[in-house]
């Protein structure tokens, strides 16, 4: 399935929100799962995963990206991990961005968390 | 700069102060234990073992606080150990060190703050349904 492909992602067309925390030349790959992608199972990359869509599973790579639209039952995996969507069940980053649009349940376990105003978190937080 | 801004917030508290304006204070190196009620504001910056129901609660970045604290404005730059129960805004700053349960209405946590343990948002009942924003425009016909 083509949606699983890797797109060379160039520098000249980053996405601008998050251009300040990606070190622009590390990241080749980024896929990007679009809003109508359901998916049952898991999905690991290497650099960068911008989801969109609803999985009930697995997502790990090193830069997590959920969207808006994003819903995971399952869990997440990842250095630096961006929600702006709903999670159900178990987030594992280093740096761990929450923002104001995010539904989490469960638990987040983190180095470093960063929580926006709005959020709705029912979980069990840990640090390591 | 950052002499006058702390001046300015002396002259404030004083001013406070002097208005009976129900403003506690358990000042840097100052160790209290007990149950406080009906302060508007309270700056914890010493040490403080016990409850405290305040409007406003500020534990600073020496404060260290164990046990329960119930107020609508939260901010948190020191260690609680306990439970903090939020009515509006809490406010988790990058110094602060946290163990025990959070309820909160909304939640700001600083990039760098530690946090452990249950943190539950207040009122709304989570619901994954996951349903697009399924409700269309419904546009009354006017003037039948």
């Amino acid at each position: 399935m083509s949606i699983f492909g890797n797109k060379e992602k160039e520098e000249n067309q980053p996405e601008e929100k998050f251009n300040f925390q990606l070190g622009s030349k590390d990241i080749v790959n980024q896929s990007t799962l679009a809003k109508d992608v359901q998916i049952h199972g898991s999905i690991e990359a290497k650099d960068y995963i911008n989801f969109d869509g609803s999985i009930t599973g697995t997502i790990k790579s090193k830069t997590v990206n959920l969207g808006r639209t994003s819903y995971v039952k399952g869990t997440v995996t990842a250095d630096q991990i961006t929600i702006e969507g709903e999670v159900d069940g178990d987030i594992q980053g280093k740096d761990v961005y929450i923002k104001s649009s995010a539904k989490i349940k469960g638990t987040i376990r983190y180095s470093n968390i960063d929580i926006q105003d709005g959020s709705i978190i029912n979980a069990d937080l840990s640090y390591s | 700069m950052l002499a006058t801004e702390k001046e300015s917030q002396e002259t404030e508290s004083n001013d406070l102060n002097s208005n009976d304006s129900k403003t506690l204070v358990v000042g840097h190196g100052v160790r209290l234990e007990g149950k406080i009620d009906g302060a508007m504001v309270s700056d914890i910056a010493g040490n403080y073992n016990g409850k405290i129901k305040s409007d406003s609660v500020n534990v600073s970045q020496t404060g260290i606080f164990i046990g329960d604290i119930t107020g609508s404005n939260i901010n948190i730059s020191g260690k609680v150990e306990g439970t903090i129960n939020s009515d509006e805004q809490l406010n988790i700053n990058q110094s602060a060190d946290i163990k025990g349960t959070i309820e909160y209405t909304s939640l700001k946590v600083s990039y760098g703050a530690k946090v452990q343990g249950r943190i539950q948002h207040k009122g709304v009942v989570h619901n994954f349904n996951n349903s697009e924003e399924d409700a269309p425009n419904i546009n009354n016909e006017d003037n039948i």
